[in-house]
Parts: structure tokens; C-alpha cells; sequence
């Protein structure tokens, strides 16, 4: 190459990079969005068959990250690199304590209803362990450590004089792995969540401790939250993505056939696992219009803050965006 | 005697894979759990996942960013190993900082990474190639300190500049070391590759590993263990061999090759 081609080529480079640079501003059209397996059947939707919502792809497009659970996609958000995300409301909340984050709750994906799935705590059918009172001095499955479902744990705990810091040894295996843990005596009781309770309940053998429902009901396990900064910036994008949130749960409630197979092109679970639990009586609650239960949020972060896992009490109200809330029809 | 060493001697590698398989299968079935299928369990589930579109479009795409990391690494280790093994100012600037990041679990440095260059192909890129560039870096280093200095003298004896030095004598002569910190270095890409994907992830073998692992679909989980493991030995195969031809002059024996055969 000549010299003077370089240049050339040096200089082309140089005034593309102006010229892109120098585009005019436009309006921002892509929601970065995070989400994880399970329970968001509606964002599935959206991902999978995108062409039943009029707006995506033609007004707006999502770009989908996927992360292993809740937290890491708080610390995404509040530095930046997500606009909006699955949020269980503690992880969201010690987003928002102790690091910054400023959030609106803008839908939700499960919670719990009387009747609905509650978490819960197993133990084997043979066990001594008959009370909360009998597992003083015992070894307990969790999910993660700080989970969310801890805190009303501690509170069911103490009402039987059980101290959760003290008296129980509490081990993070996971939802999946709790049922194994249980069964080889590795943990006394192990917490459970769909679709393991569905499969281990079908082989026998165990039976529940105790439900979370039993401490407060209406637990709500996941929601939708954006960043404040990026909902204010972009009310419109923020509405239509959260009007296809409402379509997409529509959606979801009214053809459980379609999403079987939706989840089961996400999660890779085969049909007949998914059929023992999902959207059936076993399964966790979904409201039809992806509303947030604001007053049931609201009691689970005055339990952390009774807890100890959040550090001050936390209005609800400043999480609720005026207008851009689902249901948006 | 000689006839079964000989006989033996090339299977080498299959055998000690069927052995492995079938302490497996036993162990599997001996431990009776769950979360543990036995090996026919998992090699049968590898069908399923090679034969759909969308889980090799994942794994393409982790080891599209692997080759990405894996090339980027080999541009900048190996001039910066040589550098450092010929220049004491180099390496004792360069040596605390690599001293630093060395034993740091390079998927730990995810989530800062992910602040920075946010959650795309470009941070995980950049945690397979901080997992990749130390052993390069090391090898190269070793490589270019074993030159002899008389080579050197009489290069500049005749006339070489030193970046000419440094094209035809040490890296000629460090190549045998160099090719033995892409090999690590290729093996640890894959390892990267994987625990790049762990925290966030749009595309990749991870996808279908741990979204698995959630699921307590152990089968396929394990079934994703064995076709990564099946990748680094047909990665570690190729490289071998690409090797061998590049320092055909150099001493056979220094690398540990798959089979003696």
C-alpha cells in the first residue's frame, strides 16, 4: 500500500467517525433489558414470538441480557448498563439503600395469593422435626444467603423462639439442589419453589414445615423495575415496553399450550416437567394485567426492615411511576 | 509384549476416556442421587443439544469471543513477554502489575468489568483475554531470558538493529516456549470462556449450561461438561499439531502430547 493510500484510507476513517459522531441526537429506541429463568412468561413472550406485540421491533427494539439471578442485574442497573430489569423487591431495594439506585416499579411477573404456590420448607416424612421450635441446632436449605424469603423465615422463626442468626445453620444450596440435599441428610429441612416442589412432592417420602404464606400473605417474588433517570428520559419507549409487558401477560394467561412451549424454548425444560406446575393451581400467582401489588410490597420491606436486611424504612410511593405502571392497555 | 504396547500405545487416550466413563457410570450409580446422572445419561443427551440450531448457535458464539480473546491476547502477550524477557526495565515494570492480576479469579473481576464496559461481548471478551495473556506473557518471558547472549552479539555483529534482533533471533528461538503458552493459554480461553458467561450473558454455551443447572436438568448440564471438555481436546489436538510443524527444528519432547503414538 502506497503511502499516500494510507492516508487516504487514515483520513476517510477519521471523517466517518466524524460524521457518526456528529449525527444528530435522536431518541433512544432500544430498551436494555435484564431477565433469568424462571417465572417471567412474559418476557419470554416477547422474546420468542415478537411479532405478537405491534410495537416491538417496529418502534422500539429490546436488547435481552440474561443474568444469574436478581442482584447482579441491580448492580447492572445502577451503573447504567441496563435500563430495565427483573427485580425481586429486597434485591431492589438494597439496590436503591446501598447503592444509589433510583428505580419505578413498573409491573409484575409472580407472586403469591392465598391458594396460589407458596415457598416452603420441607423435611422427610420420618423426621423428628415436627415445629419451627424443633429446629433449634439444625441445618436449613436456602437459595442464596439474603434472599428475600429470609426475612420472613426470621419472623416465623422467632415467633416459635427460634433465632435464625443463632440457633439454625443455614446452607446455600440452591432451589434445584434442595431436594437432593434433603434426601441424602445433608440439610434437616430444605426449601422449596417450583418446579422442584411439584417433582418431589410426585415421588413422596416428604412433607412441608411451613409456607411463607403463613407469615405474610401476598408475597411478591419478582416485578419489573426501570431506572428512574431512563423512564423520565423516555416516557414513550418506557410506556410501550411496559404496555407490551400487559399484552404479553395476557397473553401468557389466556394460551398456556403457546407458553409451554415459549418457556420451553427459553428454559430448555422439556414439556412435561413444565406441565406438572406451570400456570396450574401449584403454580405462583400472576396478575392478568402484570399490576404490581404495591401494598403487598410494602409489608415485605417493612419485614426486612424489622429484619435487619434493609437498613431503613422505605416508602413504596417513591417507587410508582404516575402513569407508567401496568396494566397499560 | 511389544505387539499390545504397540496396540495400546495410540488408544491411549481412548481408553483412559471409556475408564473415566465408566468410574463415572459407577459412582453415579452407587451415589443414587439426583443431581448426579450417570455418564449413558449425560453422553445421551449430548444428541439433543448438538442437534438444535439454537444451542450451537450459543456455543459458536462463546467460541467466536474465545477466538476474539484468544487472537487479541496473542498479539499483545508474546511482544510483551519478549519485551520483558530482554529489557530488565520492562519486566520490573510490568512484573508487579502481572503479579497482581495473576491469582485473581478472572470471572471475579466480572462484575467490575461489567460497570465499565457494561454487559455485552466486550467485557467478556476482555475476561478471556486477561485469562489467556498471563501464561503467553510468562512463556514468552522465559522464552526470550533462555536466548543466548552470544546469538544476540553476533546478530549484532552483523549489522541487525534491535527490533530486527528481537524478529530473527529471539522469537525464533523463544517460539518453542511461546507455543507452549498458547497451549495453556488455549485450554484456559475455554475455561474463561465459560465462567465469562456466568453473571450476564445474550448468547453462549452458558446459556445452556446454567440455565440447565437452574432447571436441575443435570443430564444436559453434564452432557454441556462433556462437549467442552470434547472441544479443549480437539482444540488441544489441533493446536498440538499446528505446533509440532511450526518447530519441526525444536526438541519433540518438550510438550505433552495426547498420545506417544
Amino acid at each position: 500500500m502506497t503511502r499516500i493510500g494510507l492516508k487516504h484510507i487514515v483520513v476517510a476513517v477519521v471523517a466517518a467517525t466524524v460524521l457518526v459522531g456528529a449525527r444528530p441526537a435522536t431518541a433512544q429506541q432500544t430498551i436494555r433489558v435484564g431477565w433469568t429463568i424462571p417465572a417471567e412468561e412474559s418476557k419470554y413472550w416477547m422474546m420468542k414470538r415478537p411479532t405478537e406485540f405491534p410495537s416491538l421491533g417496529k418502534d422500539y427494539n429490546i436488547e435481552w441480557v440474561q443474568f444469574q439471578g436478581t442482584p447482579p442485574m441491580t448492580q447492572a442497573m445502577a451503573a447504567g448498563a441496563l435500563d430495565c430489569a427483573t427485580q425481586s423487591p429486597l434485591a431492589l431495594m438494597q439496590g436503591v439503600t446501598g447503592g444509589g439506585l433510583k428505580a419505578y416499579i413498573v409491573a409484575q411477573h409472580v407472586s403469591e395469593k392465598p391458594g396460589s404456590f407458596s415457598v416452603y420448607w420441607a423435611v422427610k416424612d420420618d423426621s423428628p422435626i415436627k415445629t419451627l421450635a424443633d429446629l433449634k441446632g439444625k441445618t436449613m436449605s436456602v437459595n442464596t444467603l439474603g434472599s428475600g424469603i429470609l426475612g420472613p423465615l426470621a419472623i416465623l422463626l422467632k415467633q416459635q423462639g427460634v433465632d435464625m442468626a443463632k440457633d439454625v445453620k443455614l446452607v446455600e444450596a440452591g432451589f434445584a439442589l434442595s431436594e437432593d440435599a434433603l434426601r441424602s441428610g445433608r440439610v434437616d429441612s430444605a426449601v422449596m419453589n417450583q418446579p422442584f416442589a411439584a417433582r418431589m412432592e410426585a415421588k413422596g417420602g416428604t412433607r412441608k414445615l411451613v409456607s411463607l404464606s403463613e407469615q405474610q400473605p401476598n408475597i411478591v417474588h419478582i416485578l419489573e423495575a426501570c431506572r428512574a433517570d431512563f423512564v423520565d428520559k423516555n416516557p414513550e419507549l418506557a410506556r410501550m415496553y411496559v404496555r407490551d409487558i400487559t399484552a404479553a401477560m395476557k397473553k401468557v394467561l389466556a394460551n398456556r399450550e403457546e407458553t409451554l412451549k415459549v418457556v420451553n424454548e427459553v428454559m430448555k425444560a422439556p414439556i412435561p416437567v413444565l406441565e406438572t406446575y406451570l400456570l396450574k393451581e401449584n403454580d405462583f400467582a400472576r396478575d392478568p394485567g402484570a399490576a404490581p401489588n404495591f401494598p403487598a410490597i410494602q409489608a415485605m420491606l417493612d419485614t426486612f426492615t424489622e429484619t435487619g436486611m434493609l437498613p431503613r424504612k422505605i416508602d413504596i410511593k417513591d417507587f410508582r411511576h404516575p402513569t407508567i405502571v401496568a396494566p397499560i392497555q | 509384549m511389544m505387539w499390545l504396547s504397540r496396540l495400546l500405545t495410540p488408544l491411549a487416550p481412548l481408553l483412559a476416556c471409556i475408564g473415566l466413563l465408566c468410574v463415572w457410570q459407577a459412582a453415579s450409580l452407587a451415589l443414587d442421587t439426583g443431581s448426579f446422572p450417570t455418564a449413558l445419561e449425560a453422553l445421551r443427551a449430548i444428541p439433543d443439544i448438538l442437534g438444535d440450531r439454537g444451542s450451537l448457535i450459543n456455543i459458536l458464539a462463546s467460541l467466536r469471543r474465545m477466538a476474539i480473546g484468544l487472537a487479541l491476547a496473542v498479539l499483545i502477550a508474546i511482544p510483551l513477554g519478549l519485551l520483558m524477557g530482554r529489557s530488565r526495565n520492562v519486566a520490573a515494570f510490568f512484573n508487579p502489575l502481572l503479579m497482581v492480576i495473576y491469582p485473581v479469579p478472572k470471572a471475579a473481576l466480572m462484575p467490575v468489568i461489567m460497570l465499565w464496559l457494561g454487559v455485552g461481548d466486550v467485557s467478556k471478551t476482555l475476561v478471556i483475554f486477561l485469562g489467556v495473556s498471563l501464561p503467553i506473557i510468562y512463556h514468552s518471558f522465559q522464552g526470550a531470558r533462555a536466548v543466548e547472549e552470544k546469538m544476540l552479539w553476533s546478530g549484532a555483529a552483523m549489522g541487525m538493529s534491535a527490533s530486527r534482533r528481537m524478529l530473527r533471533i529471539v522469537l525464533p528461538a523463544a517460539l518453542p516456549e511461546i507455543l507452549t503458552g498458547c497451549r495453556t493459554g488455549l485450554v484456559l480461553a475455554l475455561i474463561t470462556m465459560i465462567t465469562s458467561e456466568m453473571i450476564a450473558r445474550q448468547s453462549g454455551a452458558g446459556n445452556i449450561l446454567f440455565n440447565a443447572m437452574d432447571m436441575a436438568q443435570y443430564d444436559t448440564v453434564f452432557a454441556m461438561i462433556l462437549i467442552v471438555g470434547a472441544m479443549g481436546i480437539i482444540l488441544d489436538a489441533a493446536f498440538e499439531r499446528l505446533r509440532a510443524m511450526l518447530v519441526r527444528w525444536s526438541d519433540a519432547g518438550r510438550a505433552i502430547p495426547l498420545s506417544y503414538s
